[in-house]
């Protein structure tokens, strides 16, 4: 991928004196900088693995891939402990690596192997890692929304300190399960973050086709709760809104609906024939990577060399071949187990 | 009765119940419309709120789905959430979140996560509440792999099954019928569970065999007495668990009475009745059946509003008793 | 409601059957039971009864017509009932399998119910199955004719272990078991079979009798479904029978009995506070010395269908004139446990070595009401000599070409006896 030192589209450059260094720089340390972008490497070459695989017939159904979304996906995680939750949408690659799933066992689950995150009986739509707080990609549009707010009343209640983050899509912010969570969220005061990753589309439904606002942060205002637009391709944008949402979250004060605008460059399921977009709109998108954004800047910050971001690609390029080999020589589940694990009382 | 049985309503069995959870363990708390200080549409929360706050008893907005699911994800992080719908046909705004979330994350998950949390539905016709408030429904979900399903007849069952659905760790819904929460029995006090799983012999005998489900037991067994009368002794089987049935209570007594009558207020096609039917013909005791399964159930009708007519689209007294003659005489 | 009269499968491997004669015409009266057609198998012709009582409507099969088992040939309708033909005549084939393989019981293999394309409940297809039954000629009380459990002779619990026990512990308490096999007015006739059978053989007699008597058939100790308590003797035998017949208040009747049960007949008529209307002895036992002990010894020992039916065969001239069914039945009855034993009981205080230890030309000779004795001529069991010397009051008949079972070999003409003995008994 070629470097470009190119800042965010509306951003001024970056100063050499770092003084408008975006401030969500002060609250990450090195490493967790460099993780991040380790995450979105990984995000983005978990993807296109996955697709390969896809379309060598390899894998089985359909999957929702998220490049072009990385920054969203990452940049709200890093806001994060592990002990917060989040859930997620069919569009949850992107979502549970950047809250810390390993591509190996990710791969087993896409693959539908028994050593996957799901134990192969999930797939591509519901995986989900619940001891770093991932309570799941959900096939349901909208179907993460009430379960991450009840996620919020249950730290509440145990007062543990965690906040719950909703991923969803802009076609969600029509169901009916948006409104009652984020109202539910508001009168309760709970400890929620809703982020909407407006990728402007909801399969071929254009948010202006479909949505009465122009912003689905514009809808906030009916709940009573802040809403934020930052660019979702921005990293520094997205990880600074969720840190703000998180820290009156966890003070008390309750929820806010983050409306991080990004742009899916894949269709919405590989089944999707993009009739409904222009090339042009989708190679304008592709020029505004935000991976290659996230590297030019913090390149440009200094937080990271050259060299370390090389490694970096490389480190997470031999973790997917490792993940894909693993997930490869896994067993599939055997057919006698059909109804293993439906219910907890079953014997194990 | 001793000491530590005592007569209460099914609706106070109910309150009893949901005291005993919210005491013993912080993490049971309930969820419903109006459940706080309007005590309940039906007057089983009563006074909970003023006894426990309303942190633990929560009145919600009018949002099923919504409430639904945050009942869910608080079962799925730590809370033992007992959610209450108005009335059973309201958890048709739900069913997204009961049926494709509550249901399936476990599974969906590899068993990485489990959903300990209680649906109360009443349920029922008889009070005029007209199609829309007054179905029985507990088919639709006894359908769904994931989910268990009951629905106590009596206030000593209601409460054991509470308790037990409470300290399950899968998702348990417990159909109540409109008509029982004031009917009164037999409770002992303090904390009893009864299996989730488990029919119950309401009435021994020897003719035929009546698997009836909620309040439907009751009638059979008003059935009965007035079979007995006529020489006929009709054992009559409360099925109270309807996901999942106890098979071999209802096998065993098939082969023993030959005769299989189910009673059911749900839409006759497709009910309960429908899946006991089948159960039998297959099983063990399709050798021992003397006559064909007949089966009582909700008429192919929205419920009317009209009494005469809603008495007319549920199974009543008379038309077990019928139904029982015919079977047991032979001629059906 | 008319009741469907259908061409039923009588062997196991009947796929069509092939209507033979009618003996009820078009819109005539027929009794449930009353022999109605004929059909003609790969084996022998057999006659078919009425399931229902009405008026014979809607034949549509006529002699030489070969159809698939099941098929409807005709319905019986209430008197008064409008009827119309059916357009198309639902064709009842096998409805039912065998024993479902979900339904198979443990300890037996699945076996195909006789009686195929009969209506029956599961419930009575497995008694039947069990008893040895044939369906087709049971007839039922169930809706459409259907047969259920209380129509098989082997009820609930007959074949059960526990409750024969219970009825061993408690042999006079229930008496013999016993079978009403048809209704009707005035004495009724009392059927008693022979050693080694039940009451079901005089089932294929049965649709041939016109008399309109109601008709009672004993199972004899040790026998069908009667429990056995030491009865060793011709006087315990006839002691039971007739403990059995007061508890059904029966004082008064034809007696009809075959071989052992001949001579229990026999014994039966003189006994006080019983009055037998007529006797027909049929092949009957305790007329003379000698009996085929061979064939007895046989036939107790026979441990297999094929065994047992080579002893069996003795009994006729014609082989096929004992179905497979009425091997399997005998060898069926004798698996349970204690039926074996108190035959061989029996045999050995009734019939010690190829010998008849009892006699009844005495009970005969004093015999006040009609009677006759009926042998087959080539009777291989009893010989048909057994009958000179007794009263000349007594008639005889000998039908050449038969066997030990003239009751099945000619059974119409034997029926015809029965019907002029009741005649004349009154």
């Amino acid at each position: 991928m070629p470097k470009s030192k190119t800042a965010s589209a509306g951003q001024p450059p970056i100063a050499p004196s770092g003084a408008n260094r975006p401030p969500v720089y002060s609250r990450l340390s090195p490493e967790a900088i460099r993780e991040a972008l380790r995450r979105m490497h990984r995000i983005r070459r978990f993807e296109e693995s996955a697709e390969d695989a896809y379309v060598r017939g390899l894998s089985y159904g359909t999957m929702h891939l998220s490049i072009g979304q990385e920054a969203s996906a990452v940049g709200v995680c890093v806001a994060l402990k592990d002990s917060d939750y989040i859930t997620s949408t069919h569009r949850g690659h992107g979502h549970c690596i950047a809250k810390g799933a390993e591509v190996g066992r990710m791969f087993a689950e896409f693959l539908g192997k028994e050593t996957g995150y799901c134990k192969g009986r999930g797939g591509s739509m519901h995986i989900a890692d619940p001891a770093m707080g991932n309570l799941g990609a959900n096939g349901i549009v909208g179907g993460g929304m009430p379960i991450a707010v009840g996620a919020a009343l249950s730290a509440k209640k145990r007062q543990s300190g965690a906040v719950a983050v909703s991923f969803f899509g802009d076609g969600a912010n029509n169901e009916g399960a948006f409104h009652e969570s984020l109202n539910i969220a508001s009168v309760w005061k709970l400890p929620v973050i809703f982020v909407c990753e407006n990728n402007q589309y909801a399969m071929s439904m254009s948010t202006e086709r479909s949505t009465a606002v122009k912003n689905v942060a514009d809808r906030a205002a009916a709940y009573a709760m802040p809403g934020v637009i930052v660019d979702g391709n921005d990293f520094a944008a997205v990880a600074e809104a969720t840190f703000v949402a998180a820290e009156r979250a966890r003070r008390g004060d309750g929820p806010t609906l983050i409306e991080s605008k990004t742009y899916r460059t894949r269709g919405h399921s590989r089944s999707d024939r993009n009739r409904y977009r222009s090339k042009e709109e989708i190679e304008s998108w592709r020029l505004r990577d935000p991976i290659l954004l996230y590297e030019a800047e913090i390149e440009a910050l200094g937080l990271a060399t050259g060299a370390e971001i090389v490694a970096i690609r490389a480190e997470v390029e031999a973790e997917i071949v490792a993940g894909v080999a693993f997930a490869t020589a896994s067993k599939a589940p055997s057919p006698d187990e059909v109804t293993r694990y439906v219910y907890a009382t079953d014997p194990a | 009765m001793n000491q530590t049985t005592r007569e209460l309503t099914y609706a106070q069995a109910i309150q009893e119940a949901l005291a005993i959870a919210m005491a013993a363990d912080e993490r049971v708390f309930l969820m419903g419309e109006d459940i706080g200080v309007y005590g309940g549409a039906f007057q089983v929360t009563g006074d909970l709120v003023e006894r426990f706050g309303e942190d633990r008893v929560m009145d919600t907005p009018i949002s099923e789905l919504g409430g639904a699911g945050v009942a869910i994800g608080a079962a799925l992080t730590g809370m033992r959430p007992v959610y209450e719908f108005q009335f059973s046909d309201f958890s048709m705004l739900a069913m997204e979140q009961i049926v494709n979330q509550a249901a399936k994350l476990r599974y969906m998950l590899g068993g990485a996560v489990n959903v300990p949390v209680v649906f109360r539905m009443p349920t029922g016709s008889g009070l005029g509440g007209a199609a829309q408030h007054s179905q029985s429904i507990e088919a639709w979900f006894a359908h769904v792999p994931g989910l268990k399903v009951v629905a106590p007849s009596t206030p000593h069952d209601v409460k054991g099954m509470l308790l037990a659905a409470i300290a399950d760790p899968d998702p348990v819904l417990i159909f109540e019928h409109k008509l029982l929460y004031k009917v009164k029995g037999p409770v002992p006090a303090g904390h009893y569970t009864v299996p989730l799983d488990k029919a119950q012999l309401r009435r021994p005998g020897r003719d035929l065999t009546i698997v009836a489900t909620s309040i439907m037991s009751a009638r059979a067994v008003e059935a009965a007495a007035i079979l007995m009368g006529e020489g006929v002794e009709a054992e009559v089987i409360d099925l109270r668990a309807l996901r999942p049935i106890d098979r071999p209570a209802v096998i065993a007594s098939v082969k023993k009475t030959n005769r299989l009558l189910c009673v059911y207020e749900g839409v006759k096609t497709l009910g309960i009745g429908a899946e006991i039917s089948a159960a039998i013909a297959e099983s063990d005791a399709f050798d021992y059946l003397d006559a064909p399964i007949l089966r009582l159930g909700g008429a192919e009708a929205p419920i009317p509003y009209s009494p005469g007519l809603e008495m007319a689209a549920v199974p009543q007294v008379g038309d077990i008793v019928a139904a029982a003659r015919k079977l047991a005489g032979g001629r059906a | 409601m008319a009741v469907e009269v259908i061409l039923p499968r009588v062997d196991m491997d009947m796929a069509t059957g092939k209507m033979g004669r009618w003996f009820v015409a078009e819109g005539e009266r027929v009794a449930k039971g009353q022999l109605l057609f004929e059909i003609e198998t790969d084996k022998a012709a057999m006659d078919i009864d009425a399931p229902a009582a009405g008026l014979l409507r809607g034949v549509c099969a006529q002699a030489g017509d070969i159809l698939p088992v099941g098929s409807v040939v005709g319905w019986i309708v209430a008197p008064g009932e409008v009827f119309v033909v059916p357009v198309s005549a639902p064709q009842a084939g096998p409805t039912a399998r065998a024993s479902p393989a979900a339904a198979a019981s443990q300890d037996e293999p699945t076996r195909e119910a006789p009686g195929e394309g009969v209506r029956a409940t599961p419930m009575a297809r497995r008694l039947a199955r069990e008893c040895g039954a044939v369906l087709s000629e049971i007839v039922g009380s169930g809706p459409n004719g259907r047969v259920q459990a209380r129509d098989i002779p082997a009820r609930s619990g007959a074949f059960d272990l526990q409750a024969r026990q219970r009825r061993a512990e408690t042999p006079r308490q229930g008496g013999l078991h016993r079978l009403w096999l048809r209704q009707g007015e005035g004495a009724p006739l009392v059927f008693l079979h022979g050693f080694g059978a039940d009451l079901n053989g005089w089932r294929p007699l049965l649709g041939h009798i016109r008399s309109r008597r109601p008709v009672l058939a004993l199972d004899l100790p040790g026998h069908g479904q009667s429990p056995h308590s030491g009865e060793a003797d011709l006087e315990s035998l006839v002691e039971a029978s007739a403990a059995t017949l007061a508890q059904e208040q029966v004082s008064a009747a034809h007696l009809v009995g075959h071989s052992l049960g001949g001579a229990v007949a026999s014994a039966l008529a003189e006994r006080r506070g019983f009055r037998a209307l007529s006797l027909a002895l049929i092949a009957p036992a305790g007329l003379g010395p000698a009996i085929n002990g061979a064939f007895l010894a046989g036939f107790l020992q026979a441990g297999d269908e094929a065994s047992l039916a080579l002893w069996m065969r003795l009994l006729v001239t014609d082989a096929a004139a004992l179905g497979p069914a009425l091997v399997k039945t005998t060898l069926r009855q004798r698996a349970e446990a204690g039926v074996a034993d108190a035959q061989r009981q029996i045999a050995q205080g009734l019939f010690p070595e190829s010998a008849q230890a009892f006699s009844v030309r005495e009970s005969l000779a004093r015999l006040q009401c009609p009677a006759k004795i009926i042998f087959g001529g080539r009777d291989a069991i009893i010989a048909p000599d057994h009958a000179a010397g007794l009263p000349g009051l007594i008639a005889q008949h000998v039908f050449a070409g038969v066997g030990h079972l003239p009751h099945l070999e000619a059974r119409r003409e034997v029926a015809r006896l029965i019907d002029e003995l009741v005649a004349a008994g009154g």
